[in-house]
């Protein structure tokens, strides 16, 4: 099966030059560890809200694309971003990187959504994509310009994330601030 | 009742009042350079939400973004606020209580310190009783974040906004805009 750190990587290398914003714990861990950039903005809290501010970051940016990594747990805790964002159109892709369990605070079970997909293309989203393996995550080419989900089922990383974020919140928002705008 | 309608003076609290004020509120922080709005509505705050759906007058070339819930409004300013755009973020005291979590581990640590304009439901004990609680101690919650607060003034708007935006200058706190009126 598709590991997550596997998944990250991919997507990093799908979409090289674009805004990233990353959820808490190990999602936003692994980016980091991955491929640390300027380019990545990191919540290391804020549960739930990896979605709205990515939003922010594309209506200040219009010409810029924005990869949002979700996990399915945060993607859980907050679906009313999901229409907000749609209202705005933004040139956004939001990824649910679904492992199917709260890895970061020990693999508890989370509230499941059926069809993460679905609920984005009810919410008003322009596309959707559900993909299951490198390959499929390949051949997915979204639409540019307008927001569109795409669902990753992935196995979890069964072992610690890298390294927590050494930069400062405030470091981060400097060095994000002057890539968003380069 | 004669005596009032020969009276000559404007009428303190007339609907026409309250939008000016509405309308020099969101005026005084498009002046400052604010660009983007986004929030969840509250009756009090009627006449400044009329003024960013209808996209006009001060208005104009600010972006309002209505939002789900005051703890994603606070998400999509802080995204704003981090890619260079000035947002700020409207509410009802009630959504304090889900913003803290947005507030305390992404705004206030991150210094994306972006302008609250809240409403004070039940500031007098007197409103209906799901503002008692929130009502009683919301100055003292903003306290205990250090969240710099300024009461909305009606009578000076523009004034209002400066000493409320004035408050946290050194761009290391987040200031808060009480409105305890309907405006």
């Amino acid at each position: 099966m598709f590991g997550i750190q596997d998944a990250i990587r991919a997507v990093t290398e799908k979409f090289p030059t674009s805004l990233y914003v990353s959820t808490c714990g190990f999602i936003t861990r692994d980016l980091y560890n991955t491929a640390d950039r300027p380019e990545n903005f990191y919540l290391v809290g804020s549960m739930g809200m990896a979605a709205p501010v990515g939003l922010g970051v594309a209506l200040a940016r219009p010409g810029r694309h924005v990869v949002v990594l979700d996990g399915d747990g945060s993607f859980a805790m907050n679906p009313g971003a999901l229409p907000m964002i749609a209202e705005h159109s933004p040139d956004l892709v939001h990824v649910v990187l679904d492992n199917g369990v709260h890895e970061s605070t020990g693999g508890q079970r989370p509230v499941r959504i059926a069809d993460p997909a679905g609920m984005a293309l009810a919410a008003g989203y322009s596309a959707a994509y559900a993909v299951a393996s490198a390959e499929e995550l390949a051949a997915v080419r979204p639409e540019p310009g307008v927001p569109s989900l795409l669902h990753i089922t992935c196995a979890p990383r069964g072992a610690h994330a890298g390294k927590r974020v050494e930069w400062t919140p405030q470091q981060l928002v400097e060095r994000f601030r002057a890539a968003a705008a380069a | 009742m004669a005596q009032a309608q020969t009276s000559t003076a404007p009428p303190p609290a007339s609907a026409a009042g309250r939008e000016n004020a509405a309308e020099t509120l969101v005026q005084a922080f498009v002046d400052h350079g604010f660009t983007h709005f986004t929030g969840v509505p509250c009756s009090l705050l009627k006449g400044v939400f009329r003024v960013l759906e209808s996209g006009a007058g001060p208005a104009e070339g600010v972006t309002y973004l209505p939002a789900p819930r005051e703890d994603s409004a606070l998400g999509v300013a802080a995204g704003l606020s981090a890619a260079g755009a000035r947002p700020a973020v409207l509410m009802q005291n009630s959504g304090l209580g889900y913003s803290l979590n947005v507030l305390t581990s992404l705004n206030l640590i991150y210094d994306l310190h972006v302008p609250l304009i809240v409403s004070w439901r039940g500031h007098d004990g007197n409103d209906a009783v799901e503002h008692d609680i929130i009502g009683r101690e919301l100055l003292n919650l903003l306290d205990v974040f250090g969240l710099r607060h300024t009461v909305f003034d009606p009578n000076e708007p523009h004034a209002s906004v400066e000493r409320c935006l004035a408050a946290a200058e050194d761009g290391r706190a987040t200031p808060v805009l009480i409105v305890k009126e309907g405006i």
